[in-house]
């Protein structure tokens, strides 16, 4: 089975079980706080997700050693490059 | 270490993000097991909006992203040239 097929396997039964608490489409009666929770579930772990990617970036950003070398080579690098796309025609 | 604005930057995405997620988290999962007379109720939204409000973020995102790649496209766009 390829990771394509095992990924879409395990968001399909993650899916099912879902659609089931948050539904009730085999008639569980679970109370209706756990329901209320379940729903939004597949958002809320959306916008976690978004949370910690940008967690991690402000991170990398806040501990990155500045390295002074690097940067002007590469401030004169981009220069060099928005020279040369100009040339070249592409307008930005 | 980074210095200065890199710094502030990065640490405030950072607090931003954990607060988002808290509060986020707070409004999602631990509300409903609440009494609806709980004085927490107060300092959050109706939980329509918990859903309405990434909704409406998610698309302004994705209308920025493709009006910024239309633009682009737009700006570099060559008719061809009849021979």
């Amino acid at each position: 089975m390829t990771k394509l097929m095992q990924w879409l396997f395990g968001a399909a039964l993650l899916g099912t079980l879902w659609a089931l608490v948050s539904f009730d489409l085999l008639d569980w009666k679970l109370p209706r706080a756990y329901r209320e929770v379940a729903w939004p579930m597949p958002l809320y772990l959306l916008v976690s997700f978004g949370c910690f990617s940008l967690a991690a970036v402000g991170y990398r950003v806040a501990t990155f050693n500045d390295c002074e070398a690097a940067a002007k080579e590469l401030q004169e690098q981009i220069r060099e490059a928005k020279e040369d796309l100009r040339r070249r025609g592409l307008k930005m | 270490m980074a210095t200065g604005v890199d710094q502030a930057v990065g640490m405030g995405l950072v607090l931003f993000s954990l607060s988002l997620f808290s509060y986020y988290s707070v409004w999602v999962i631990v509300l409903p097991f609440m009494d609806s007379d709980h004085i927490l109720h107060k300092y959050f939204l109706p939980r329509e909006y918990s859903v309405i409000l990434p909704g409406i973020a998610a698309v302004v995102l994705l209308l920025l992203i493709g009006t910024f790649t239309a633009a682009v496209v737009w700006m570099n766009h060559k008719p061809k040239k009849a021979d």
